[in-house]
């Protein structure tokens, strides 16, 4: 019991080195708080004594499901240190209570009204530490009519306006199976966690709340559509493999491979001003079908609309240019004569890229709990001076009890027995 | 609150980043009180000034609502980097600036001098960001694109689509809406360590590093399982009932039941029927095995209930056996999921958000006056601090409007080098 756990890895040159988080978060803010920690900040999940319930969030090591092996959990949580805490019982109630004058962050998620029924309510912390910044990440916000209300991550991308944008015209709206609503507003909490963090530090130490919403945080990543009403008073959706230009379906994008698929915006650009290059590479290989004439070299480098059987057999070129090639060996050359392809990459593929092995990403975390070591993904930003660093694996449930309850409050062995046998623990 | 100073109050941005990525991470800084400057040219104007919807279908720089949108509560200056003097005028502006961002093609911004090193020299606490598609190093440095092909090499496109179709992607060019939340967050937490030690620093930031902290388990799964996830239209790998299913109006509702809970609010509100107390539905791991049929039953449920006010007589034979008097609009459907706490919501259009009752409680879209554009809609940022909000202060600016501004005051000419200049074409 004497030594102390593997996890997190010390990272005092973070530029958030020296903070502290305590994360009450479920899937809305975790992300968020283990970013924060990767920057510096000592993080502490707090969990219920029989675990998180997001530890019974598939998929699983080795389908194995049991709370220290979710991969969400991992995912989520690497590098944290985790306490267990029974916010239903006063006594844990007042051990967070402690914790909080010692916090700088709270990050929590639960329905607007939970914390207060707890007396954990913003306003009730601010009192005990006020320069606490708490970060309540929820789906629809604080307050208004639909603050209550239940919501996993396919409400949020529905709500939120991304649903109706995806998809295609036949099979109608469509999710990303990697949940995006909730991708966007862990990392919108870091970014309101980090707004007012600059603010306490210019307003002497004032803490403020910080009300994030899931719906709110997807209504941010429409790209122009909501102009596009605002102006012309057009719902742009869902296109499929073409791209939707304000209500009106354009040119292909997305072209099959050899190997796989291919991004190539605007049929590779051989509708548009640098049609030339394209065109080119097409005659150069002898697969241009005529298209290299003057008459529709012309006729493709002009900003004018070409007709639909015109569109329809400049698309056949390119796919049949494409279906023949590895998408890695087309986006090589499309890049080299000035085109912006890229590939779709599976995320086998993405671990496999030539660039980001390049860029050194990739970290391997060692799970001693386990016996092995696996790859996980690197750094989001690299920061010159105060570089990111991983912190290690997901902490098991309680796994830092002694080592928090000890330093921070004082608890000794003894009382901490008797908060584990009050059920507190 | 009075008294208090917004966030980031005195700190002045030179905005050298264009199009999607760049200009949303300084929006963040620009909503929240700091001077942003947008430093833009003339003779290669800003993407997004070029793109659509233009007001009155009217093509021109300061027209754009796609560019206005991004842009809220920023100056903007005109210079020529090719210009004989222009690189040097922009160091004499960031000399008085705390942040520079910026996303050309790695090595632009060192062509013309402005390369974090030749910058510190002259603002030694400068925190600079560069944040092009694949960062400043690597085989890929100098390729090209945005988001709409960077979501394909992040991974988003393979796990979008339906499991027997392409990978479509997400209809807009997506990691441009991802990643600059990473990019801010990393850009502020190094100025608030800049605050506390004087130090400022270089990030380079490259867009599909980050994106892929997007995929949630994805990556793991492969990494430690081997298993690759794959697209699997609107269903979840962990969750079921998951579904998008047509009410008789033509809209959509989205269930996504993730718990035990959801499941059992979920089976109330469908008033109870025999086949969800099947005992093949009665685990989540059993049901997701079952999601087929599952789907069948809530497609046929939601033709029974709901309504088309337009067609109020219309009526579906072999309706399931549901209470003669639960007869719903699309609205009310939703309204009756979530008073038994399912996980449920409609499909919104660009136009039913902003006729949204929640969003229009938390003041998301503001009106701002523009002028040229006029009263034109913008989005706010996705959070709310309670004592020092962001306050969308202005439209976007125009091009070079501020330039009298910047190159007078700031850059400290008198009004006659100013107006040579300006005749010169430094300022295109």
């Amino acid at each position: 019991m004497a030594s102390s756990p593997p996890i997190p890895r010390p990272h005092p040159a973070g530029p958030l080195a020296g903070y502290r988080v305590l994360d009450l978060a479920d899937e809305k803010g975790q992300l968020c708080a283990r970013i924060l920690g990767e920057l510096g900040a000592d993080v502490i999940k707090i969990e219920p004594r029989d675990g998180d319930p997001t530890r019974q969030n598939g998929p699983f090591f080795k389908g194995e499901q049991s709370p220290n092996m979710s991969l969400f959990w991992w995912a989520m949580n690497a590098g944290k240190r985790s306490v267990t805490c029974e916010l239903r019982l006063e006594p844990g109630r007042e051990l967070f209570r402690k914790l909080v004058t010692q916090a700088d962050f709270v990050i929590e998620t639960s329905v607007p009204g939970e914390m207060a029924a707890l007396g954990l309510d913003y306003a009730s912390l601010k009192k005990l530490n006020p320069g606490l910044v708490m970060v309540s990440i929820t789906n629809f916000g604080q307050t208004g009519p639909y603050s209550r209300w239940a919501a996993t991550d396919i409400v949020g991308s529905a709500m939120g306006g991304q649903m109706y944008l995806n998809g295609d015209p036949e099979r109608g709206p469509l999710r990303t199976t990697a949940p995006q609503a909730y991708a966007q507003v862990n990392f919108q909490g870091a970014v309101g966690a980090m707004t007012a963090l600059y603010a306490r530090g210019v307003n002497d130490g004032l803490g403020q709340q910080v009300d994030v919403s899931m719906q709110e945080a997807m209504c941010v990543a429409m790209d122009n559509t909501q102009p596009i009403w605002d102006i012309r008073r057009i719902n742009t959706s869902g296109p499929g493999i073409r791209r939707n230009n304000a209500g009106v379906l354009g040119s292909r994008y997305l072209f099959e491979t050899a190997d796989g698929w291919v991004a190539a915006l605007g049929v590779g650009g051989l509708i548009g001003p640098g049609a030339n290059a394209i065109i080119d590479w097409l005659a150069e290989s002898g697969e241009a079908r005529g298209l290299d004439s003057a008459d529709w070299r012309a006729r493709l480098t002009a900003l004018v609309p070409l007709p639909p059987d015109e569109v329809a057999f400049v698309e056949e070129t390119l796919a049949a240019f494409c279906g023949s090639r590895k998408k890695e060996d087309l986006v090589g050359e499309a890049q080299r004569r000035g085109a912006g392809w890229a590939p779709v990459f599976s995320p086998r593929e993405v671990v496999e890229s030539k660039q980001l092995a390049g860029r050194d990403y990739w970290v391997r975390v060692h799970h001693e709990d386990l016996g092995e070591s696996f790859i996980y993904p690197g750094a989001p930003f690299k920061l010159g001076q105060t570089p990111w660093q991983q912190r290690g694996r997901a902490p098991h449930a309680g796994e830092h009890n002694e080592q928090v309850y000890g330093e921070l409050l004082g608890i000794d062995s003894q009382e901490l027995r008797r908060l584990k046998m009050r059920m507190v623990v | 609150m009075p008294g208090l100073k917004k966030p980031f109050e005195g700190l002045r941005v030179a905005d050298f980043a264009w199009v999607g990525v760049g200009p949303l991470v300084s929006k963040y800084l620009a909503d929240h009180g700091a001077e942003v400057i947008r430093i833009e040219s003339m003779t290669y104007p800003e993407t997004l000034r070029r793109v659509g919807p233009f007001v009155d279908d009217t093509p021109g720089v300061d027209n754009s609502g796609y560019y206005a949108n991004f842009n809220s509560s920023k100056l903007c200056m005109s210079v020529d980097l090719k210009h004989a003097r222009g690189p040097e005028l922009v160091k004499r502006l960031i000399a008085k600036c705390d942040v520079v961002t910026e996303s050309f093609t790695p090595g632009t911004m060192a062509r013309f001098g402005l390369d974090y090193a030749s910058l510190r020299q002259v603002r030694p606490d400068l925190v600079m960001i560069s944040m092009p598609l694949y960062g400043q190093t690597g085989p890929w440095a100098d390729y090209m694109g945005y988001g709409h092909v960077l979501q394909a090499a992040a991974g988003i496109n393979h796990l979008t689509g339906w499991p027997d179709g392409p990978p479509i992607g997400t209809g807009v060019a997506y990691t441009d809406f991802l990643v600059p939340h990473l990019a801010a967050t990393a850009l502020i937490a190094a100025l608030d360590y800049r605050r506390r030690t004087g130090v400022g620093q270089y990030i380079d930031f490259g867009q599909m590093e980050a994106a892929v902290h997007g995929l949630g388990t994805a990556l793991l799964d492969w990494t430690v399982n081997g298993h690759e996830q794959m697209r699997m239209g609107n269903r979840d790998p962990e969750a079921a009932p998951h579904g998008c299913y047509r009410c008789r109006d033509g809209r959509y509702l989205v269930i996504g039941c993730a718990t035990e809970k959801h499941w059992e609010a979920f089976k109330a509100a469908l008033g109870r029927p025999e086949w969800c107390d099947l005992e093949r539905m009665r685990r989540r791991w059993q049901r997701l095995n079952e999601q087929h049929e599952i789907d069948r039953h809530i497609q046929a449920w939601l033709d029974a209930v709901t309504v088309d006010p337009s067609r109020p007589e219309e009526v579906v034979e072999d309706a399931p056996d549901v209470p003669a008097d639960w007869r719903f609009t699309t609205d009310e459907v939703l309204a009756h999921f979530q008073k038994f706490g399912v996980p449920a919501g409609v499909v919104q259009s660009p136009e039913a958000m902003r006729a949204d009752p929640q969003l229009a409680h938390r003041g998301h879209y503001w009106f701002l006056e523009h002028p040229t554009m006029g009263l034109r809609c913008y989005d706010g940022p996705a959070f709310r601090l309670s004592e020092t909000p962001a306050v969308l202060s202005k439209a976007a600016p125009l091009l070079g409007e501020d330039n009298e501004y910047v190159y007078r005051e700031l850059i400290g000419l008198a009004e006659e080098e100013f107006i040579e200049l300006l005749a010169d074409g430094a300022m295109e």
